[in-house]
């Protein structure tokens, strides 16, 4: 069989043991890799001790590849992480591109399952057959920039080909809830705390080093593929777009239907908007553009700014999102100060999504009188004051003054401003959301309210399908003619979303920017020529089905009811003009559809007996039961 | 059938538009920035309009399949109608294939907020030339007898 390492190593920090596990290949078969791989060996390591806080030794942590992660093609240099979150307190998951994973499968290994906790500050080091827990007291402390560079340089005579450091920065050691984890400085695992558990962990870093290769089970077939995709990638459009532009390119496109949320949820137009765009970015901040293993793509941008107040050295350029929450969604059309932001976030090691719409939160809190300056310690917190959102960026990642209460996310937060601090939220399971507005396309809304990690556009595939840049004929639900400003349909397009989407993203596990031209059987044929295996387009969404059902009834586990299914008012109030001027995504509508759809029962549950149909059995147990 | 019987309607409605547009300085002084020259191809019924911005003004050119254009667009006429109205999802057009572009296309883009003054432009330059049986918004009422 092809694509595989072959083994899963299995780390305990308490006890310092480490096991070499072989992969078995009928649990491939079964579940692909990445997070069909880690769901169901999260639940095995939970099932007989659930109740725990995120942050305790209890909460196993799952670092996954997919059976494309490491072969020289666009779009599959992607790894996955999950663990219960932090932040929200339900299953949790981040999914993230860059050369650890292929690196990780150079030294044999298709994952990583951590488990307990370091009595003192560690790191992994992993050099082919070498595996070691080791002392990082030197390296705790230090933000992310320094601490790859630093492991980097010490481990390098240690391995005989170069390695990959991924590590969290100080907020992951001071247990921002948001705290991620982060590969070559720019890659992150960002959404949902993954960096905070490592933090409570005493896992600093792993370094992984290997100079084996990935054999692929048909090479022929797949170079054909290859040649094929040559074409397919050459005459997109999109990523011609990501190539030139990186991310930010959705700002220009984004801004004509309404799908860029604008002062923290308030605005779909604005005028300055060109001040932060793809245009002023090559102009003003542009320093490079910078790839993940393999991928031709390109899409990530280096920046810098060489002088003036947000003077920053050389480094990843901010995405969409970071310039949504740190621009549109605060009023803030300085470029610089948005690269300046995003930096703080990079090397502290904290996520840019959450972080920003946080600060967009606290704002709407300032204007609308329910705190002050005294709260802030003098800190204007004002639409547009880019000198501010900077500085209150920096005390979050610091965890410092007012930043302490920002620290905790912008739905914990609330309920300590108080008042009517929870109008201006934007979460949905305590997860702010993405800068995708659902009053543009009501099927993002659906997304956002039952997807198991809280508001998410990655969650599902309905935002590349619904949004346009993904077209998978194959799939009938898929194929259609959507109207996006409508409810109708939109709970059976995220079903098979979400199916197809555990597949694509999550298991085998293709980048949704990098490997969005493939349809169906280009991505199907990607996966069988590599593995070997023989997978039908009915089987993998099977198998993508059973991968939903197991997040989200990890998430139904720990807590979340229908209620938790619900979209913030912030997104729920009707814009008076603009592109969406009147559209409001009919929650109700879509949720009773969708329920039914996926046998739900009232309180947001799958029910019992379709649990166990799908072979969910312990699950159905652990939730029934308790 | 399309909603344009004939080319030489689409030219009119069409063509009458992109002249109101390079006469709108909001826009035009964006897009001359952009020296760009774009060919749109459109069929049922065809028509081929160049809109070139390589010069101190913007020159719309109906019927001109000579000239050497930097991006060429092509479409069905009832998707650029229906464009101009703000109500094609651009991303989906391309990657459906509704819309087919070549040439420099992340410096179109650049271009989507410079044009955007102009869906609400177009539905009144409808109305306001005689041309409202081709106004398709909400808010438009077709005259009774």
């Amino acid at each position: 069989m092809g694509g595989y390492a072959g083994q899963i190593l299995y780390i305990d920090l308490s006890s310092g043991r480490i096991e070499k596990k072989p992969l078995d290949m009928n649990f491939a078969r079964k579940y692909i890799g990445g997070l069909g791989f880690g769901t169901q060996i999260y639940l095995d390591l939970i099932k007989d001790n659930p109740e725990f806080d995120a942050l305790s030794e209890d909460n196993p942590f799952v670092l996954m590849t997919g059976p494309l992660t490491g072969l020289k093609m666009d779009g599959v240099a992607r790894w996955a992480v999950g663990t219960k979150s932090p932040l929200t307190g339900f299953w949790g998951d981040a999914n993230v591109g860059g050369y650890f994973g292929a690196r990780l499968k150079f030294a044999g290994y298709d994952g990583i399952v951590i488990t307990g906790k370091a009595e003192k500050p560690s790191y992994i080091f992993i050099n082919d057959d070498v595996v070691e827990i080791r002392d990082a007291q030197k390296y705790w402390g230090k933000d992310i920039y320094e601490t790859t560079d630093e492991l980097s340089a010490d481990l390098k005579s240690e391995s005989a080909k170069p390695g990959q450091v991924v590590c969290i920065g100080p907020a992951g050691e001071q247990l921002i809830t948001f705290a991620s984890i982060i590969n070559n400085k720019r890659h992150a695992a960002g959404r949902t705390g993954m960096g905070a558990v490592w933090g409570s962990k005493n896992l600093k870093a792993i370094y992984a080093s290997g100079s084996g290769n990935i054999e692929i089970s048909d090479p022929d077939k797949l170079k054909v593929l290859k040649e094929e995709l040559k074409t397919v990638y050459e005459e997109s459009i999109f990523i011609d777009a990501i190539h030139a532009s990186g991310t930010p390119a959705h700002l220009d496109v984004g801004i004509i239907s309404g799908d860029i949320p604008i002062k923290n949820w308030q605005m779909t137009e604005w005028d300055d908007i060109d001040d932060i765009g793809p245009g002023s970015i090559e102009d003003k901040i542009f320093a490079g553009h910078k790839t993940c293993y393999g991928c031709s793509v390109a899409c990530k941008k280096d920046a810098e700014v060489k002088d003036g107040p947000y003077k920053m050295d050389k480094g990843p350029s901010p995405e969409y999102e970071t310039v949504g929450t740190f621009g549109t969604m605060c009023l803030n059309k300085n470029i610089e100060s948005i690269a300046k932001a995003n930096d703080i976030c990079n090397r502290y090691g904290i996520d840019t999504i959450t972080c920003g719409a946080t600060i967009a939160f606290a704002i709407d809190c300032f204007e609308n009188g329910l705190i002050n300056e005294t709260d802030t310690e003098g800190i204007k917190l004002t639409w547009g004051n880019s000198e501010a959102i900077v500085e209150m960026c920096e005390k979050i990642a610091k965890k410092e003054g007012f930043g302490a209460l920002l620290a905790e996310g912008s739905a914990k937060a609330a309920l300590k401003i108080g008042k009517n601090a929870s109008d201006f939220l934007t979460t949905v399971k305590g997860l702010e959301a993405p800068m995708h507005d659902p009053r543009n396309a009501h099927g993002y809304g659906l997304a956002y309210g039952i997807s198991p990690r809280g508001a998410c556009h990655e969650a599902s595939l309905d935002f590349p399908v619904e949004g346009g840049s993904m077209y998978i004929p194959e799939i009938e639900e898929l194929a259609v003619d959507i109207e996006e400003m409508s409810s109708d349909g939109k709970a059976i397009l995220n079903v098979a979303c979400q199916d197809y989407g555990m597949f694509f993203s999550s298991c085998a596990i293709f980048c949704n920017l990098g490997a969005t031209p493939l349809n169906a059987t280009q991505a199907l044929s990607m996966v069988n020529y590599v593995t070997g295996f023989d997978y039908t387009l009915e089987e993998i969404i099977n198998i993508g089905k059973r991968v939903w059902y197991l997040k989200r009834g990890l998430t139904n586990f720990f807590g979340a009811r229908a209620k938790d299914d619900m979209l913030p008012k912030r997104l729920m109030t009707e814009m008076k003009d603009g592109p969406t001027e009147g559209s409001v995504p009919d929650m109700e509508k879509m949720l009773s559809e969708f329920y039914e759809l996926r046998g739900f029962n009232k309180d947001g549950v799958p029910k019992k007996e379709v649990l166990e149909g799908i072979g969910l059995t312990t699950l159905a147990g652990l939730i029934y039961n308790n | 059938m399309g909603m344009f019987k004939t080319t030489e309607k689409l030219e009119e409605v069409l063509g009458g538009f992109f002249k109101l547009m390079a006469d709108t300085p909001v826009i035009a002084d964006k897009l001359l920035k952009s020296k760009l020259v774009i060919r749109f191809s459109y069929t049922d019924p065809d028509l081929v309009v160049v809109v070139d911005c390589s010069g101190e003004k913007i020159d719309v050119r109906p019927h001109d399949t000579d000239s050497k254009a930097i991006v060429e667009m092509s479409m069905s006429s009832d998707i650029a109608h229906r464009f101009w109205f703000g109500m094609v999802n651009l991303t989906k057009a391309l990657t459906r294939k509704e819309m087919i572009a070549k040439g420099p296309i992340p410096k179109v883009l650049k271009l989507l907020p410079a044009i955007k003054p102009s869906y609400a432009m177009y539905p009144k330059y409808l109305d306001e030339n005689g041309f409202e049986q081709y106004n398709i918004t909400k808010a438009y009422k077709p005259p009774t007898a």
